[in-house]
């Protein structure tokens, strides 16, 4: 076939709810929402990129049914606004008429995000016959103090629109927001079905598993399922059989460990080398530096050293981070933490 | 002997009118424009619409007078883009100029502001609120000259969105009798509200060919022949379009003696930052030994401190090279960007004192032994990054993705283009095959290899 996707993991892409790998028990409930046609705010919580987004829209595509384009939105709530969006959000902001109180002759705005991409969506009716339409909002714990104005706007436009909620960090989300949603606690796919997909997916590529490899390839893949595709993918590229050896080599191409050279190279103590690599990170993935540093030390972690060490240098990277909440120059603070790790590296050995 | 001068000759040789001046080039939102033209249009249109709408205020007042507090209507203002232009670009090349030559051509009075003497809110508003909001009562008898009003450098403004000027200039733009221009360097994230009321010229520096007309007339005039017209292209070309400069070190030549080899006095004359800062940084690690000392080099500077520390960042490691040192200038720097940081967010201008002593001060003395000799001193590199911001190739390609495939920018850029490009780089055959699914352009196949 000529238009195939060449890309596996768009090709095996999840089309209806019942094709979605495992999580019988959640499909359930979710069937059973589909069925009584009515559910309150919901709140998907689970790790990272083991399918939450893809249940939530599946589900509402059920849900909608034709009437699913109209009524439905998913939004990112860490891509930043683009300069046009944000011009939009400031050119909403009024001065207060009120002579007394504290909002006398403040300027009122809304935080920018809600008023650009939530608002718009929710204050419009329902269009077709639907009881409400459905907002999706992932990475919600990005949302930080933002999350603020979601209560109100839940309840105000909560009979037009429901949402879902989805993160992978409960503890990020306040409190409030967690008491007005169902809670859904979305667990790693099993190994059992998860076997069966990938069985599927080798069928269909006529591909020719050995026994064992797709134990190996559930561990290496951590329970992302997008992952595990991508990683067959590649080691098929070689040959139609895939054996144990070939995925463990494909991984190691595949992990973007980047960020463990990184630190391997601080600590062995050299300094504008480090840097220059910090640097290419950046560039490439454009973390911010919270992300690289969490990546940091979650990289530390992997490594062996004394307990003692290790306080230490989640203690360098702690104050890293609590620098940079407050710095301009990005590139400083990473290079103020990486100087700090070269320095250390020299008492320990 | 050279001329004696009695003036600066910038003063003396800026163009009386607009028509006679080398105009430089002007775009507004991309497209050419031609400044004098739309110049001049911008302030007669201004006083034919401030006519219609002082007429109709005095209507409207006549009738709030006797309506009731319910009826009374408000007073028509004038709209911002009617009222207020920016002229945007490089110093000396005119922007001013073209102010005055255009009020004397249009027999206007010009009311100065440089936003460098005044700077706070309250300073701007003693000195333009009641030239702005009001006529003086003389005015009508005397039949002085209109005004116009200038407001320069404003980007030398400190703008927040509470305590600075720029809600200030924009309440002056709403009240305005008069005109207004306002002139400024670069792009500043805090203008932004003026940017989304007014006009912006776009001016770019004069050609070379042109300086050099003007050069030559001027020479002509002091009848100066001793500056060859190599030192002159010399002149021109490390100014770079900067016709203030061009005069200046024309000046400066023709009032030294004429014995001295030009070519030395042009070098010292010029006031080129990147090399000031060259040396700057070369003092502050190799020459600087008291804190008093560093404090002293980065007061008498007149580089931007903005930039200064980034250059500080930049270059540390190729002076310092002891990772106990380095890691102590860092300690240094990164507090010094923490302290900037609160500054800029929360106006807390009074800790600017520990921001020099810790990025100057703390970085060069943190080195136990001075380097000597020469040392390579480098741009700061611009790192891309921190803010999530996307080239446009990247821009087109998720854009490209998404149509077949739901995903965000950060998991794009994070997740999914990286494992694009190690497929891709398994074999010609696979790069084919995605840059075929998802028709890409060449830019877009080269973020893949």
């Amino acid at each position: 076939m000529n238009n195939e996707i060449p890309i596996w993991r768009i090709k095996y892409i999840p089309k209806t709810l019942d094709e979605v790998c495992g999580r019988e028990k959640i499909k359930e409930r979710l069937k059973n929402i589909i069925k009584q046609g009515n559910f309150p705010h919901l709140l998907f919580v689970g790790s990272e990129g083991i399918g939450k987004a893809t249940l939530a829209s599946l589900f509402s595509k059920e849900f909608l049914g034709i009437f699913y384009d109209a009524n439905f939105k998913l939004i990112y709530a860490n891509v930043p606004l683009t300069e046009e969006e944000r011009q939009l959000a400031r050119s909403e902001a009024y001065v207060s008429k009120s002579k007394i109180g504290s909002i006398a002759g403040r300027r009122i705005t809304t935080p920018a995000f809600i008023k650009v991409k939530v608002k718009p969506f929710v204050q419009l009716k329902v269009l077709g016959d639907t009881p409400f339409k459905i907002l999706i909002v992932k990475n919600f714990e990005t949302l930080g103090s933002n999350q603020q104005g979601f209560r109100r706007l839940m309840e105000i436009y909560g009979s037009n629109c429901r949402m879902i909620l989805i993160t992978t960090k409960i503890s990020g989300v306040i409190d409030p927001i967690v008491s007005r949603c169902q809670l859904f606690l979305i667990s790693q796919v099993d190994l059992n079905s998860f076997k069966e997909l990938m069985n599927k997916i080798a069928e269909n590529e006529s591909l020719e598993i050995e026994d064992g490899s797709i134990e190996i390839l559930y561990k290496v893949s951590n329970g992302k399922i997008s992952r595990a595709i991508d990683l067959l993918q590649l080691s098929s590229i070689s040959g139609k059989k895939i054996t144990k050896n070939m995925l463990y080599e494909v991984a190691q191409k595949f992990q973007n460990d980047l960020v463990g050279s990184l630190l391997l190279m601080t600590l062995r103590g050299d300094f504008p080398k480090a840097r220059e690599l910090s640097r290419n990170i950046i560039s490439n993935y454009k973390y911010n530096p919270h992300e690289l540093f969490n990546l940091l030390l979650n990289e530390l972690n992997k490594l062996p050293l004394s307990k003692f060490a290790r306080i230490q240098l989640i203690n360098l990277i702690a104050d890293a981070d609590f620098r940079a909440l407050d710095g301009i120059d990005n590139d400083i603070q990473i290079s103020a933490l990486l100087s700090k790790i070269c320095l250390f590296s020299e008492h320990l050995s | 002997m050279a001329k004696k001068v009695k003036s600066v000759w910038v003063e003396e040789y800026r163009p009386k009118s607009i028509r006679e001046m080398a105009l430089p080039t002007a775009k507004v939102s991309g497209h050419k424009v031609d400044l004098a033209e739309d110049l001049t249009k911008f302030v007669k249109n201004f006083f034919k619409e401030m006519k219609k709408i002082n007429a109709e205020n005095r209507i409207i007042r006549v009738h709030n007078r006797t309506a009731s507090e319910k009826e009374r209507k408000e007073e028509v203002k004038i709209a911002p883009e009617n009222a207020a232009v920016l002229l945007e670009g490089p110093p000396g090349i005119g922007k001013t100029s073209i102010v005055f030559a255009l009020a004397n051509d249009l027999n206007m009075e010009v009311i100065e502001t440089n936003a460098s003497d005044t700077r706070t809110r309250d300073a701007l508003e003693n000195k333009l609120r009641e030239t702005v909001k009001s006529r003086g009562i003389m005015d009508f008898v005397t039949q002085s000259k209109e005004k116009l009003i200038l407001i320069d450098e404003v980007d030398g403004i400190y703008g927040t969105k509470d305590r600075g000027a720029v809600p200030t200039i924009l309440d002056l733009i709403q009240n305005t009798q008069f005109p207004i221009i306002m002139c400024s360097n670069e792009y500043k994230q805090s203008l932004q509200p003026l940017y989304n009321k007014v006009r912006k010229f776009e001016v770019y520096p004069l050609s070379d060919e042109e300086v050099i007309k003007i050069a030559h007339n001027i020479l002509k005039k002091e009848s100066i022949t001793t500056l060859k017209r190599s030192d002159l292209d010399l002149i021109i070309k490390k100014n770079n379009g900067d016709l203030r400069g061009v005069i200046n070190d024309i000046q400066g030549i023709a009032q030294g003696s004429t014995e001295v080899d030009n070519k030395d006095l042009i070098f010292t004359l010029h006031r080129d930052t990147t090399e000031e800062i060259f040396a700057l940084i070369r003092d502050l690690f190799q020459n600087v030994s008291t804190l008093r000392e560093a404090r002293d080099l980065t007061d008498k500077s007149d580089v931007d401190y903005n930039f200064l520390y980034k250059w500080v960042n930049e270059n540390l490691i190729s002076f310092i090279k002891i990772n106990k040192e380095i890691a102590n200038a860092y300690d240094n720097l990164s507090l010094a960007d923490e302290v900037f940081g609160r500054i800029r967010r929360n106006q807390y201008w009074a800790l600017l004192p520990y921001f020099y002593d810790l990025f100057a001060g703390g970085t060069s003395l943190a080195q136990s032994r001075k380097t000597s000799g020469f040392r390579r001193v480098v741009f700061p590199r611009y790192v891309v990054g921190g803010a999530f911001s996307l080239t446009n190739a990247e821009r087109s390609l998720i854009e490209k993705i998404n149509k077949t495939y739901d995903i965000s920018q950060i998991e794009a850029i994070q997740d999914f283009i990286p494992f694009l490009k190690i497929l891709c780089s398994t074999s010609r055959r696979q790069l084919k095959n995605v840059s075929d699914w998802l028709d890409l352009d060449a830019k877009e196949k080269k973020l893949l290899k």
